[in-house]
């Protein structure tokens, strides 16, 4: 007997997500989603992200790993609220891990949600965490065919963030090769530059959020 | 290896799908996978295999339809696949284009044994 049943295997996922979706529109949360390989840089551009906004931001913070409370403690100096998911073993966020993190925060007392996902360039590409966009950091460390090799990760991010711009001169890595390569997986794709140790592109990375946000919040 | 936790969310579908069925052995599940939905088919099968060692549902046969990339531009509506290093529309050649195939994630099937006798 042959059963049709036509259905997202994530489903479940993917209605928390819609839940989340629906929560972030009605507390006007603008939330996104930072996704990169370990050690790219993810949670340093945090740092300074947290450090350029002014103290009176609704901002907030949720950093996924396996283990340890690092990132938090790491994040948690610029003052703004910060929470560690910790997954065990679990190499990617999905929705369930969000609302509980979210459970005893006030969502009106947050007009900008960051979360840093685990470490990983795949896995966290299918777990929607109803965020409003998705962003991929890659690291000039890394070698520029990574949008190729990963293309998942890259068609589905609206952002790509070159991060780690300072040490350009050191390594063999060819930028304008590396964003034809993200736009080559991810027409149009948008691009910005960044360096976290010599605090460079913070400008442009803040000002696409600031246009992302009021295109998501209306 | 996220493709474990996906086999188990399969693995639970067809569980579901036996217990609706008066407990009928399920034999095969139909899944549509797409291009860029990140999910590697063959560690898709080693997981159904491994968590449904020792359970009624070892031996669940996969049949796996794999879908290709679509793009759909964003200038003049043209549908077209992405190509090597050529991404730009080849109608038009309009460099904005959105996805509109290749990300699926779906169980379209299930196959049963006939239910045991009540």
């Amino acid at each position: 007997m042959r059963l049709d049943v036509e259905e997202k295997v994530l489903s479940e996922n993917d209605k928390l997500a819609r839940g989340l979706r629906e929560r972030y529109r009605q507390h006007k949360v603008f939330c996104v989603n930072l996704i990169s390989s370990p050690g790219s840089g993810k949670t340093a551009l945090l740092e300074r992200t947290l450090e350029a906004l002014p103290k009176t931001t609704k901002v907030a913070v949720l950093t996924g790993d396996l283990q340890t409370e690092n990132d938090a403690r790491r994040l948690a100096k610029a003052g703004f609220p910060v929470k560690q998911i910790t997954t065990g073993g679990t190499c990617h966020l999905d929705a369930s891990m969000v609302i509980k993190a979210l459970d005893d925060w006030d969502l009106d007392a947050i007009d900008l949600l960051f979360v840093e996902n685990v470490g990983n360039l795949v896995c966290p590409t299918s777990y929607d965490l109803g965020e409003h966009a998705k962003i991929v950091l890659l690291s000039v460390t890394e070698g520029e065919d990574k949008p190729l090799k990963y293309p998942s990760i890259f068609a589905v991010a609206e952002l790509c963030i070159i991060n780690k711009l300072d040490l350009l001169p050191y390594v063999p890595f060819d930028l304008a090769q590396a964003i034809a390569n993200a736009r080559q997986v991810h027409p149009g794709m948008e691009v910005v530059e960044t360096s976290c140790t010599k605090v460079q592109g913070l400008d442009a990375w803040l000002a696409w959020i600031e246009r992302r946000r009021k295109k998501a919040i209306l | 290896m996220h493709e474990l936790s996906i086999a188990a969310a399969i693995l639970e579908r067809a569980q579901a799908a036996s217990q609706r069925n008066g407990g009928a052995r399920v034999t095969k599940v139909g899944l549509r996978i797409g291009a860029i939905a990140g999910v590697e088919a063959d560690a898709l099968a080693f997981g159904i295999e491994a968590l449904s060692l020792h359970t009624p549902l070892q031996g669940l046969v996969l049949e796996i339809e794999l879908c290709k990339r679509k793009q759909r531009c964003s200038a003049c509506a043209a549908e077209f696949e992405i190509k090597g290093a050529q991404a730009s529309c080849p109608t038009c050649n309009g460099e904005q284009s959105e996805c509109i195939a290749g990300k699926e994630l779906d169980v379209m099937f299930f196959e049963l044994e006939d239910a045991p006798c009540a």
